[in-house]
């Protein structure tokens, strides 16, 4: 106990000698950065890596936004897309997977790029800490840049991991930051890459995607890195090659892959996702499959679906159904997968009226948007409007049964809405009102 | 245009690019601020996460590193086959990213949510994780007596040296 002033006395004579009389380096100063895993080539295989990888991330993600039609008044969960939506199209019913297709791609190729994401943040990391902070004007902008990009990246997979699985500790809406973080990151990938694609393209090239720590040391004689050099200026002894380094990434890509992926399969695969929420096994019986939301939890009583409960057609006249008139009608049955934004999707059979039935029933014919209304008494999907397309897609269904037995309540009884190749929140569960709109001309 | 380099530091090709990108996030923070109240909250987590990484997460695994090493000096090295230390670092590693990831479901965060969501109780993720860890170390320590053993088998042929860990 006696040492500790005269450690620390020590201590603070040793930082105060600099770094030539003993004291260790500190960040700025190169030679603090002591691995030998570090080079351009090795940052250069991780960010073509992501490349190919985020960009897929980024198409997907973009999709999953058109997909709800934010076009219809009502639709867009995200607030006023302004000319974000310029490339807005009328989403399809078919391949009736497409969503469940685009969705867990995103969230599966997002949870494989976490790895190489952080590897590649700290295969640079040393950059942050270069003196002079600013060489140039063209290098202070696109330092600028680096927010968007760096900050991008963490705000939109912390805020993407979080989703997935129902931790909603952000004090704002998912939709909005997500949407809007994503253009803010991709506003830093492009300029990230139109700058650093060549510099990566050469660095590779040079001795094709062999990362060898010798050979990387041998070119340097012939073609230093410049400004641009990642090599450790005083490197410590290797403990693990680039090549193995690599190895830990994809491997720890694979982990997370694996261990999420059944969530996108229905059967003995989906036990396999043993961290993500919706891995759980179900029994076999036609209700047993995942459920987003229980009658409980969205304020749905027994009272409102029971006896009392009318659907409310609506176009150009107005009719009131029960439960009884509507099973009395010829039933159409589909096998159509429910995909989740959250990456999940299961595939179930579907019993019920087509909605082009329906609209017939309340007196619109030709092409016809819908106003679908639900009992539920919170969330922002208790009313969504489906395009004419899918109103007129004989597959999309008002679903009142499921694999051959009546909905239960945590599924939507009375009565749901499932439409082929749409996301989740879009098969409406415990409706109580359809409107028919006529399309204009 | 080299007087336009030379002042710039680039290509003007570079400038138009970043500016053109820098505008379209410009826009995308506006759209935040027009759609919600909350706009001040996402630009303080994004802040955060700028922070966050660098100068959080980022001396934290150096810093595990550098005492792993430390423990281990002279005997955990590649160059003396064989090593051993990344053998430990693989299913620390894979088990701490999935900790990382997986967390909330993990330390029950989202129990409340959960329960109202998927209608299961939000036990039993803990049990996984530690389940798969056990067998990320049990593989580990597999593949690692495995090589072992094919070090210390005699070679009959002229050993070509090995250059992976």
């Amino acid at each position: 106990m006696m040492q500790f002033p005269k450690d620390l006395r020590r201590r603070v004579e040793t930082f105060a000698a600099g770094p030539d009389g003993g004291r260790p380096p500190l960040p700025i100063d190169p030679r603090f950065w002591r691995s030998p895993l570090r080079s351009r080539r090795f940052t250069s295989i991780l960010g073509l890596t992501l490349l190919v990888m985020l960009t897929l991330v980024i198409v997907c993600g973009l999709l999953s936004y058109a997909s709800y039609n934010p076009r219809l008044a009502g639709n867009d969960p995200t607030g006023r897309h302004g000319l974000l939506g310029f490339y807005f199209f009328t989403w399809p019913t078919h391949p009736v997977w497409l969503y469940r297709l685009t969705q867990s791609t995103h969230v599966l190729l997002g949870l494989a790029s976490i790895p190489f994401v952080l590897a590649k943040l700290w295969s640079v990391i040393p950059k942050l800490f270069e003196l002079p902070p600013v060489r140039s004007p063209a290098q202070a902008i696109e330092r600028i840049s680096l927010l968007a990009l760096v900050g991008g990246v963490t705000f939109e997979f912390v805020t993407g991991v979080m989703n997935i699985q129902l931790y909603y500790a952000f004090p704002f809406s998912f939709y909005t930051a997500h949407l809007y973080g994503a253009w803010i990151f991709l506003a830093g990938f492009v300029v990230h890459v139109a700058v650093k694609l060549p510099v990566a393209i050469r660095a590779v090239r040079r001795r094709g995607l062999d990362p060898d720590p010798e050979g990387d040391q041998a070119a340097a004689v012939h073609d230093p890195d410049g400004p641009d050099d990642l090599r450790a200026v005083e490197p410590a002894p290797a403990t693990i090659t680039r090549r193995g380094a690599l190895i830990a990434v994809g491997g720890g890509s694979a982990l997370l892959v694996g261990a999420t992926l059944g969530q996108s399969f229905d059967g003995p695969l989906r036990r396999t996702a043993l961290l993500a929420p919706h891995g759980q096994a179900y029994g076999n019986g036609p209700n047993d499959f995942p459920v987003n939301k229980t009658a409980a939890y969205r304020g749905i009583t027994a009272d409102a679906t029971g006896a009392k409960w009318r659907l409310e057609l609506r176009g150009t006249q107005r009719l009131s159904l029960d439960r009884a008139a509507l099973l009395a009608r010829p039933q159409s049955t589909h096998r159509l997968p429910i995909a989740c934004v959250e990456g999940w999707s299961t595939e179930q059979e579907w019993t019920g009226i087509p909605l082009a039935d329906l609209a017939s029933m309340a007196g619109v014919t030709g092409k016809a948007t819908v106003l679908v209304e639900s009992l539920q008494k919170n969330g922002s999907f208790g009313k969504v409007r489906l395009a004419a397309n899918q109103v007129a897609d004989r597959r999309t269904l008002l679903a009142l049964k499921v694999n051959g037995a009546d909905l239960e309540p945590d599924h939507g009884f009375p009565a749901r809405i499932i439409v082929p190749a749409g996301p989740g929140v879009h098969n409406t569960k415990w409706v109580t009102a359809l409107t028919f709109v006529p399309e204009q001309a | 245009m080299s007087f336009f380099r030379r002042r710039y530091g680039a290509h003007p090709l570079h400038l138009l690019v970043t500016v053109a990108c820098l505008l379209v996030a410009a826009y995308a923070a506006q759209r935040i601020y027009v759609s919600t109240e909350d706009w001040w909250k996402i630009g303080l987590w994004f802040i955060g996460c700028v922070i966050g990484h660098d100068l959080v997460l980022w001396p934290l695994y150096a810093l595990a590193d550098s005492a792993v090493l430390r423990a281990a000096r002279g005997r955990a090295a590649l160059a003396q086959p064989p090593g051993w230390i990344n053998y430990l670092r693989f299913p620390v590693l894979g088990s701490a990213l999935l900790f990382v990831v997986w967390f909330p479901l993990i330390a029950r965060r989202s129990r409340g949510i959960f329960e109202g969501t998927v209608g299961e109780g939000v036990n039993g993720y803990l049990g996984h994780w530690l389940i798969i860890t056990a067998a990320l170390f049990l593989i580990s320590a597999v593949a690692y007596a495995v090589r072992i053993r094919r070090a210390s088998m005699p070679r009959t042929t002229d050993p070509t040296p090995s250059t992976d860990q």
